[in-house]
């Protein structure tokens, strides 16, 4: 749920997936691609062999129209099995989830027992699953093990939540995985939150905002 | 929004406690050469007075400042200084508060887990619990099945061996009998002739009468009747135990009960020590599909029960049998005036191998037996008894469609 008062909105957004698929290294190079108005440092809670204990966190705003500051506030959850305690905490109260899958065939597993993790976690947290902006970014590609495009698609082409492949180590599709979760954002709290009504963002204002186009 | 998120929004309050916030306030204001203030995000003075004309600093953790050091004795570069140091302290501190706050919420998210788990758990072992329960009853059930079973298949054993017997008994004793009849008449016959004899005589009638001849052949003809009427009886009993037997016919078949209860009674009444009545008052029912050589077993069962019954009694007495039909059951009760049976007694009267004789004079099975053959039949026995007034039997059989 958005935070709201009379000078600012700020939303959560949450990456989601299991161990190492590249969560953290999304909000890196977000961090790096991304030219909004506002941009904090991305602060790195503990980690231990380069595996994310507790989360990071990537701040983003700008200033709309009407003077109200829009902020986002990307996290990573950690994605080993054993924190799901901390995993479930970190998605507490999240606007919005990017669930981060590892595209090689050998993980396909753990791809879809993390996911079923993130239904069961979003009931026990009190989110609405069923209205939940979600994407599913596919990471990785640029690995020979990767699995085709294709055959992605096949599976994952007629589930209600949209596709993305990206190299997050190379910084391909970060940019327009964050694009697409922020436009579902848009979609589910521009009325509630009054967006294009009284603080005269329309949809592509809103996305070009956080990402920092003209 | 709970104040204990770890993901909230932190203030300079949340982040340093007020005597942190002097400690570090008095540090800076020497550093700063001697004046210093430190505001939170909202511009409302923490630490120290803002001086008009002061120069300040924002400190921003994300996006917006937290803390903003005022100071009028310092130059930009000290106050940028100052502002560099506070943002390292603010940042230590926000890692440390976010991170025990996630670590209390991740912890309580593990209780709730773990609780959810602890009753998951015991509702599967309260249901294996059951199940092992049920399970328990329904081996005790299979197995007072199975015990019945075998006690049935005993007494069917039995009664095909006696009734085996009892057939070839009987045709055994059938060819002497038929030869022995078919003498006797001739006998008779003779004897006719031989009377003829003393119109004949007339000269050595005195002779004649010495013999007694007269007597003779008037007892003779006594005699013979009585071993005819002798040999009736023995042809009677011969076939009420073929009847009773019922070797011919151990397979269902379309029977009057009342047939059975006579075929029965006929076999119990030949036993009847004297000072022992026995009453039959049937009214007509309809056939029905039975095992009737069983049901004759079990009507027998019973009725040997009540002799006995009457005879313990060491009183004279009647035993009534009476049967009726109503649109859904066939009812047959066996009424005695003998001991009777206490409570206890009753009780126990249809357990297998339960019996109040002692040994050699009964093995418990008649009731038990008669039980099981009702029971197959889809019938029901009951009891009822009052010591020293005597036994009702009552054996109800739904009645056929």
């Amino acid at each position: 749920m958005p935070e709201l008062d009379d000078k600012r909105l700020s939303f959560k957004l949450v990456y989601y997936g299991p161990a190492q698929s590249g969560k953290t290294t999304n909000l890196l190079r977000l961090h790096d691609l991304l030219a909004p108005e506002l941009k904090g440092e991305v602060m790195t809670m503990e980690t231990q062999d380069d595996r994310t204990l507790f989360f990071d966190l990537l701040p983003l705003g700008f200033r709309a129209p009407s003077g109200l500051l829009i902020k986002c506030r990307l996290f990573t959850v950690p994605g080993q099995v054993a924190h799901d305690g901390t995993r479930k905490a970190v998605l507490s109260r999240a606007d919005g989830v990017a669930f981060i899958a590892d595209n090689q065939r050998d993980q396909e597993t753990n791809n879809a027992e993390s996911f079923r993790s993130l239904t069961e976690n979003c009931a026990r947290v009190g989110i609405d699953f069923e209205r939940l902006p979600l994407l599913v970014q596919f990471n990785k590609c640029d690995l020979p093990s990767a699995v085709p495009e294709a055959e992605i698609l096949g599976r994952w082409g007629n589930t209600p939540w949209p596709v993305h492949f990206a190299s997050a180590l190379h910084g391909r599709g970060v940019r327009e995985t964050f694009a697409t979760l922020l436009s579902l954002l848009y979609h589910r709290q521009n009325a509630a939150c009054g967006l294009a009504e009284q603080h005269g963002l329309s949809e592509a204002a809103f996305v070009a905002g956080l990402l920092g186009q003209p | 929004m709970s104040d204990a998120n770890f993901d909230r929004e932190w203030q300079l309050g949340d982040l340093l406690d007020p005597a942190q916030l002097a400690r570090v306030g008095g540090a800076l204001t020497t550093l700063l050469g001697g004046d210093c203030a430190i505001a939170d995000g909202n511009g409302n003075a923490r630490f120290g007075r803002i001086a008009p004309g002061a120069r300040h600093r924002a400190v921003a953790l994300e996006l917006e400042p937290v803390a903003v050091v005022h100071s009028a004795s310092a130059d930009d570069r000290q106050l940028a200084a100052a502002g560099e140091l506070l943002h390292g302290i603010l940042r230590t501190q926000v890692r440390y508060h976010m991170a025990s706050a996630l670590h209390l919420e991740a912890v309580a998210e593990d209780f709730e887990s773990l609780k959810r788990k602890h009753a998951h758990l015991q509702a599967s072992e309260a249901r294996y619990r059951q199940l092992a329960a049920e399970l328990d009853a329904r081996v005790k059930a299979q197995v007072a099945q199975l015990e019945e079973r075998q006690q049935m298949l005993y007494e069917a054993e039995k009664l095909a061996s006696v009734g085996q017997l009892a057939a070839g008994m009987a045709h055994e004793i059938n060819n002497p009998l038929g030869f022995v009849r078919s003498n006797l008449s001739s006998f008779q016959r003779y004897l006719t002739q031989f009377s003829s004899l003393r119109e004949r005589l007339t000269k050595d009638l005195p002779a004649w009468q010495a013999l007694d001849l007269d007597f003779l052949i008037e007892d003779g003809r006594e005699l013979l009747h009585e071993s005819d009427q002798g040999l009736e009886r023995i042809a009677r009993i011969v076939g009420d135990l073929k009847a009773f037997s019922n070797v011919d016919r151990a397979s269902e078949a379309f029977t009057d009960i009342n047939e059975c209860i006579r075929q029965a009674a006929a076999v119990i009444e030949a036993q009847l020590p004297p000072g022992i009545g026995l009453q039959l008052d049937l009214l007509p029912m309809p056939s029905m599909v039975c095992l009737p050589g069983h049901l004759k077993q079990a009507l027998f069962n019973i009725l040997r029960n009540a002799v006995q019954a009457v005879s313990d009694s060491g009183k004279p007495g009647t035993i009534k049998v009476s049967s009726q039909a109503t649109a859904d059951t066939l009812s047959i009760r066996i009424q005695d005036t003998g001991v009777g049976m206490r409570a206890d007694q009753l009780e126990h009267a249809f357990e297998p191998f339960y019996t109040t004789r002692g040994v050699g004079r009964g093995a418990g099975l008649g009731l038990s037996t008669a039980r099981s053959i009702v029971l197959a039949h889809s019938g029901t026995i009951s009891l009822s008894s009052r010591p020293d007034a005597g036994t009702t039997v009552t054996i109800d059989f739904p009645a056929p469609p």
